[in-house]
């Protein structure tokens, strides 16, 4: 499909208008948290020198310098704290309602995670609401791999949805 | 002997919705400032300093530094370089020049900024604002706008300290009627408390008049020494007279204060620029703060020390940031009413606290002496302030 205005971009890609992270192991050292989430799991680094646990996460420990971290799973499910509800005028890219809400997860550094709330209406959330990691897939990220032609590496992302009572 | 950083002239272009490209709008701000000092040409000027964060995306053009050099007629040979700290980047500028300045390393420097928003298809500002925040972790949960943040914000300092819609609205009617008499400023109409209070909701609890709009626009101020200034101009002297520029955390996640309303990194910012200038919040007879939402001023006259923590909606439905109030905010009608090209937005406020100064502001405050500049930038990820005086530091 040509892109108006830029008949030269015929089905071409550009991330620089790619909304999504470019998640793929060839472009993100921190690919394994995306590849969690495919997993249901919601992670971030942790220092194995120094203990301290990052969100989001790194490639080295922002405290100690040290490269020696592994992954671990933050909390699945939290309390909203505080939350916004954005009905007209939502950006490219986003439904109606567009929520947004300050999550707390129950341990550092995850009190205050703001994030997307998904998978419900405007005007029933209210704060102190129980809310549960939400993942689903983004457009693939089709990545130019020479001779071999596009790859299309598979993406997901994620938010939170209110727990079903 | 010391070198003293002075802010010698400024001006610029009108601010709106532009029909004209980012370099157009850089042109006509580089004549209104040097206008506005009729003795300094182009050729004495040896830096600039341009800030701008848009320009890469909305004009493709990134090194954007020699391009505006060319276009106003200036050749650097201290410094050429652009600086992006989105909306605080035309302070940025000013803060790097007045080190450059009394380093010895320049002595006359043009800071630029500016912004060509508007582009040919309206949702690509909006799309490309994913990149104003933490693109990764917060843009990409639509967080790129920002009124759902400062919704949130809103809501937490109502929750903690009981403002109300009416203290927020009372912020927008302030400013929007300092901008009424602005030639230059984007929304130039006198606005009521009924009005503001009766607004289109964009996120609860902020409507229209609470969010500052998209703007081009530019901006352009010159800094030098108070040896040279004197060589150029009779107008009383305004001195840089300490800064400080704080980030504590990028992520939201990782927002610094217990709260959305508890902002500790203006707090230190503040404390520290008031150490540097010698001067403490009581001495700050005008400011501009960052409105970029009425709950911004509210919260920003908090952290800066002008009245208690938790009295900012008070303080600002009292009319202590009007004229005769006490500390007037935002006289030419800040982020809110004069719009916010970001690059340019820190120059702009540096050029109303140098009229402030020297007795010559469309709103004058009596006997401004000294004068402060605050800016927020990104998911408010950062924090900028200037103290401008009449006296150097001693």
């Amino acid at each position: 499909m040509a892109v108006l205005g830029i008949p030269i971009l015929e089905n071409l890609y550009p991330s620089t208008m790619d909304m999504w992270p470019l998640e793929a192991k060839e472009f993100n050292r921190n690919w394994q948290f995306y590849e969690n989430l495919k997993q249901g799991r919601f992670t971030t680094t942790k220092c194995k020198d120094c203990g301290l646990v990052s969100y989001p996460p790194r490639v080295i420990c922002p405290e100690c310098y040290s490269e020696n971290l592994e992954y671990v799973d933050l909390p699945n499910k939290g309390k909203i704290i505080v939350f916004s509800e954005e009905v007209k005028g939502v950006p490219l890219g986003f439904e109606s309602p567009l929520i947004h809400a300050v999550i707390d997860l129950g341990v550092d550094p995850a009190r205050r995670v703001l994030s997307r709330i998904v998978n419900c209406p405007a005007g029933v959330l209210k704060r102190g609401d129980e809310v549960q990691l939400a993942v689903f897939p983004v457009p693939a990220l089709p990545i130019d791999k020479g001779k071999l032609g596009t790859v299309m590496s598979e993406r997901v992302f994620f938010a939170f949805e209110p727990v079903k009572k | 002997m010391a070198r003293n950083a002075v802010i010698l002239a400024g001006g610029q272009c009108k601010w709106g919705v532009r029909e004209a490209h980012l370099v157009d709008l850089f042109q006509e701000a580089a004549k209104a400032c040097l206008n506005d000092i009729p003795t300094l040409k182009p050729k004495d000027i040896d830096g600039l300093i341009v800030a701008t964060s848009y320009a890469g995306r909305c004009s493709f053009q990134v090194n954007t530094a020699p391009v505006i050099a060319e276009r106003v007629g200036v050749k650097p040979t201290s410094i050429c370089t652009r600086c992006d700290t989105l909306c605080a980047g035309g302070s940025t500028g000013i803060i790097l020049a007045m080190g450059l300045v009394q380093a010895g390393a320049a002595d006359i420097v043009m800071v630029a900024g500016g912004e060509k928003l508007y582009t040919p298809q309206k949702w690509e500002v909006f799309y490309s604002e994913l990149a104003s925040v933490d693109h990764d972790w917060d843009g990409v949960h639509g967080m790129g706008l920002p009124p759902p943040f400062f919704a949130l914000t809103a809501q937490e300092h109502m929750m903690h300290y009981g403002s109300t819609k009416e203290q927020l609205a009372a912020v927008s009617v302030a400013n929007y009627n300092y901008a009424a008499t602005n030639p230059v400023a984007q929304m130039q109409k006198a606005l009521t408390l009924e009005e503001a209070m009766s607004a289109p909701v964009v996120v609860p609890p902020l409507t229209l008049y609470d969010c500052c709009p998209i703007t081009d626009g530019a901006a352009v101020c010159i800094i030098t020494t108070d040896e040279i200034a004197k060589k150029f101009t009779d107008r009383p002297l305004v001195y840089i007279r300490g800064t400080a520029q704080v980030c504590l955390n990028s992520v939201s996640a990782n927002f610094p204060g217990a709260h959305l309303a508890d902002w500790k990194h203006t707090r230190i910012a503040g404390e520290k620029a008031y150490a540097n200038a010698k001067v403490g919040p009581g001495d700050i007879k005008v400011a501009q703060t960052h409105d970029c939402f009425s709950i911004s001023e509210v919260i920003e006259v908090e952290e800066l020390g002008f009245c208690k923590k938790g009295e900012g909606g008070e303080f600002c439905g009292s009319k202590q940031i009007e004229l005769g109030g006490k500390v007037p905010v935002n006289t030419d009608g800040g982020l809110l009413a004069c719009g916010h090209p970001f690059g340019a937005t820190g120059i702009r406020q540096g050029i109303e606290i140098m009229k402030q100064l020297q007795g010559r502001a469309r709103h004058q405050v009596k006997g401004a002496d000294i004068g402060l500049t605050h800016n927020l930038s990104g998911a408010n990820a950062e924090h900028t302030v200037l103290i401008y005086g009449r006296e150097p530091v001693k």
